[in-house]
């Protein structure tokens, strides 16, 4: 059974549905990402599971223990470290008394809180600053005073909302790594909400990516990159070309291998990601990403969804070139190494990897 | 939306409507009395807007708002301006004595300018002396001094929120205009003012209602054509005709929904035109210029005229004070600490019973602002801002309308009024918004974060309202604590008409013994002593909160 599950949870803002029926697992030990645009309903999911919110319906389970159906179980009694976005640092309490602050409602010992106080200041590298108070530090470590208070008291679960959307890029890449580590090696089960797509993929086990209070899909990293639910779980995550077509013919020997008929040609060979099945007919989306599409100078031989098309614009982004190949006045990106020589205006040969290309509903 | 919460707005809801809604509305239900029948009717209404000399009054009213708007705006605009942007040495001493008529009572400042400006006052008499005249020149009795002394006392609203609209402005609104060719003056009438008028309203709105309150000012000065001071007249001179009582109540509705019906206008209006909100937040000090020496020597002698007649008033009431018979003298020649030996130590009771009053009204309102504070802004509960709204109403309710009203309501249903506790009962209902606003913003500052941290950490409601919210409340909700204390602690126009033998106050006691015309010493000793105090509350303020300007007005401008 899963750590945390969140079933059938619904929350609403006067009119404004937040959250809409979903339905969620979380492992134990595992980082679970809640992915997703504003206003998707990550941060609220996030709150209910931390008990800052009262959802209207559905319940939430963390270690077999109902938090709602069997009364509801307040945010001090849930066994839960939080790290929020601003940080919600105490203003008025030095380092120290901020990180013992959930220790000492705890019956222990004033040397027992001191060494657990001491073992977290280390765990996040914070040793020395005990006595600083929250605006003689930086962002940075603000931030990490956040996380120690959040994991000083061994919490079952471990909510992140947000917290490196304050901090500036490098430091961000950086804090990524630490928290992915620190966390792990805890062994804690944690649930991380960002709308950062690249954060989501290094950090999570899982992610979730939602969309208008619903959960859209639940996977790996390279699932959810390589294998889109949707348009809208593709195009979130990573760029993808996406080409407005009609299935023309389901392969015999393989059910997922279709050939669809789209701007480009007559017949473009995609595989559907997942065990959906699709008739002739059936309006889909054949998407490529810009990185799965192979450029040639002149024609390569008899190879399958071959186009030919023009470069209009291109983009030198340091470690690739990304051009815009327009294609019947279809515009298509496309993702080549710097050294390929590459001019606007040029004329080129674009094949669209059979193997990557997939069709969407 | 827990069990708790509703409690306690039924509890607090509760309260104001014993304390507001129910003496508020038998002032209005006792305005429809008539008095020859003993019926109700609209009767007193026609009459009022019949009536020449009430329709006269009303005019005169409207003529003395507009008046003093008129001169605090004028005054107010480049005072504002050179406060806001110009650096300059000494901004801070400065900027506190402009803004302190706002915490010196209205009265200290007629009675030291009848003393100093009067027929026979300081300034006639020296001029009289030099041989510049022969008979002395009227200085303030009539509409004109009106104006003046109540554009004194109001220029500071004017100031504080018209400085604070300059210095919240976006720096590149104004580098834009200057940018597409404007300068100076042009920019300053086509882009900077009308950015500020949101601001501007806000303290315009307090500045024009003004003369719908203050019946003192007029009294004293012999201007009687005036609403409020009319309605003082009838109600507290003629009450053994029961029909010019019921015409004064009728003054104090009219008034009191002229107040209302304009303040919810500008509260509408500035809610709606909020330009502040396009710009992507500015620096805390705004745009910051170096003013030319010219500017600069103008602006100083500008400050330092203003500030003269703000000091004026303390240093007037002091020499009285401290001396005996001073009249037909320039100066006081017999100095004399018997005024004070005379409070201090003869009647105490006076000052006693103004600090216990106050007090007592301090408590209520804490008891009361903390937990409302507490329930606007954190939660959900239904009818709270109805609350909010009422207890902001009470900002414009003319004092004269609490004192009327509790008068009326707590006599005979409710015989409250025989008890002095109707004292610091009227005291805290009418200075309520000034401690509740102060503790809604520092709420509203207060990161909800914070408290949810807390909870998180395993910390119960009132552990995390008593280890977070509370000490990062405290220092908004001292200042709260001080500013209502001395509103409280100067409060007239209630009081007046609650007092009984025994409950006087200190500003009752200065208005009384001003009308025994030879004590003016005793009456000028009282308020120097109620500038002292108010001085040290200042004081007070300026330590926890930081700058005397907070200390005049509270964080959050306006």
């Amino acid at each position: 059974m899963a750590f945390i599950e969140i079933r059938n949870l619904f929350k609403r803002f006067k009119n404004v549905v937040a959250v809409n029926h979903i339905e969620l697992e979380v492992n134990k030990g595992e980082m679970l990402t809640l992915l997703g645009p504003s206003g998707c309903g990550k941060t609220t999911t996030l709150r209910c599971i931390a008990g800052l919110e009262k959802p209207e319906e559905g319940d939430i389970v963390i270690d077999s223990k109902p938090m709602l159906s069997e009364g509801f179980v307040h945010p001090s009694k849930r066994g839960i470290g939080m790290v929020f976005q601003n940080y919600a640092v105490w203003p008025h309490m030095k380092v120290y008394k901020n990180i013992v602050y959930g220790l000492r409602l705890q019956r222990l010992s004033k040397k027992s809180v001191k060494e657990r106080a001491l073992e977290v200041l280390e765990l996040v590298g914070l040793k020395g600053l005990e006595e600083r108070y929250p605006a003689q530090l930086s962002g940075g470590q603000q931030q990490r005073v956040a996380l120690a208070r959040a994991l000083v008291r061994n919490p079952k679960v471990l909510l992140l909302d947000e917290p490196l959307s304050n901090l500036d890029a490098k430091l961000r890449e950086k804090m990524r790594f630490e928290i992915k580590s620190l966390v792990r090696r805890m062994g804690i089960t944690a649930v991380y909400v960002t709308h950062d797509q690249a954060e989501a993929m290094v950090i999570s086990d899982r992610i979730a990516v939602m969309n208008s209070g619903r959960v859209v899909q639940v996977g790996t990293p390279e699932d959810i990159y390589g294998r889109p639910a949707n348009r809208f779980v593709a195009d979130f995550i990573g760029t993808m070309n996406f080409l407005a077509g009609e299935v023309v013919r389901v392969l015999q020997d393989d059910a997922h291998a279709v050939y669809v008929r789209t701007e480009f040609g007559e017949t473009m060979l995609c595989r559907t990601p997942h065990s959906m099945a699709t008739t002739p007919g059936e309006k889909v989306y054949a998407s490529i990403r810009p990185e799965d599409v192979e450029v040639f100078a002149a024609p390569p031989q008899s190879r399958e969804n071959l186009v030919r098309g023009t470069i209009v614009h291109k983009a030198y982004l340091g470690n690739f070139l990304f051009i815009f190949v327009s294609v019947n006045g279809n515009l298509i990106r496309v993702q080549v190494p710097h050294h390929l020589p590459q001019e606007e205006g040029q004329e080129l040969y674009l094949v669209l990897d059979p193997q990557k290309c997939m069709i969407l509903s | 939306m827990t069990r708790g919460n509703i409690l306690l707005a039924t509890l607090l809801w509760s309260v104001i409507a014993f304390l507001v809604v129910y003496p508020l509305s038998i002032l209005v239900v006792e305005s429809f009395k008539i008095a020859e029948t003993g019926t109700w009717g609209i009767s007193n209404y026609l009459e009022f807007f019949e009536d020449a000399y009430y329709l006269k009054i009303f005019g005169n009213t409207l003529v003395l708002s507009t008046l003093v708007l008129l001169s605090t705006t004028i005054f107010g605009v480049p005072l504002s301006y050179i406060l806001a942007r110009y650096r300059h040495w000494g901004k801070t001493v400065f900027t506190a004595l402009i803004l302190l008529p706002i915490v010196l009572p209205a009265y200290a400042g007629v009675f030291a300018f009848i003393i100093f400006f009067g027929k026979y006052g300081t300034v006639n008499l020296l001029l009289m002396e030099m041989g510049l005249i022969k008979t002395p020149i009227n200085l303030i009795y009539g509409l004109h001094g009106l104006v003046c002394i109540q554009t004194l006392h109001m220029l500071p609203f004017i100031a504080l929120s018209l400085s604070a609209g300059f210095t919240n402005i976006d720096p590149s609104f104004e580098e834009a205009a200057e940018v597409e060719g404007a300068s100076g003056f042009w920019r300053f009438f086509t882009v900077t003012l009308p950015l500020c008028t949101p601001s501007y309203l806000a303290g315009a709105v307090i500045v024009f209602l003004w003369p719908f309150t203050d019946w003192l000012t007029p009294l004293i000065l012999g201007q009687v054509d005036y609403l409020p001071s009319i309605a003082y007249i009838n109600i507290a001179y003629h009450f053994t005709d029961m029909h010019r009582k019921y015409m004064g109540i009728v003054a104090v509705v009219v008034s009191s929904a002229v107040c209302i019906i304009l303040f919810l206008l500008a509260k509408w209006w500035v809610e709606r035109k909020k330009y502040t909100g396009l710009s992507k937040g500015t620096t805390s000090e705004g745009r910051v210029i170096e003013p030319g020496p010219l500017i600069k020597v103008g602006s100083y002698v500008y400050m330092v005229c203003i500030a003269i007649l703000v000091l004026l008033i303390p240093v007037v009431l002091g020499l009285a004070a401290f001396s005996r018979r001073w009249v037909f003298e320039p100066f006081p020649t017999y100095w004399t600490l018997d005024n004070f030996r005379l409070i201090l130590l003869e009647t105490p009771l006076l000052i006693k019973n103004s600090f216990v009053f106050s007090g007592v009204a301090l408590f209520f309102g804490i008891a009361f602002g903390l937990p409302a504070a507490y329930l606007i802004v954190r939660t959900r509960v239904p009818g709270k801002d109805a609350l909010d709204f009422v207890i902001t109403l009470m900002l414009a309710f003319p004092g004269m309308a609490v004192g009327v009203s509790y008068l009326l309501a707590f006599w005979q249903a409710i015989p409250l009024a025989t008890h002095w506790v109707i004292m610091p009962l009227a005291l805290f209902a009418r200075r309520l918004p000034y401690f509740l606003r102060m503790a809604h913003s520092s709420y509203l500052q207060l990161d909800i974060s914070l408290e949810e941290a807390s909870e998180v950490s395993g910390a119960g409601k009132l552990r995390t309202f008593l280890n977070i919210s509370l000490p990062l409340l405290l220092k908004g909700v001292l200042v709260g604590v001080v500013m209502f204390f001395i509103m409280a602690f100067q409060e007239i126009s209630t009081a007046i008409f609650l007092y009984r033998g025994g409950w006087e106050t200190l500003p009752i006691g200065i208005y009384l013994n001003w009308h025994r015309g030879m004590e003016f010493g005793i009456a000028a000793a009282m308020a120097f002593l109620m500038i002292v105090v108010t001085f040290i509350l200042l004081l007070i303020i300026s330590r926890i909160g930081g700058g005397v300007l907070k200390a005049a007005w509270g964080p959050g401008g306006t």
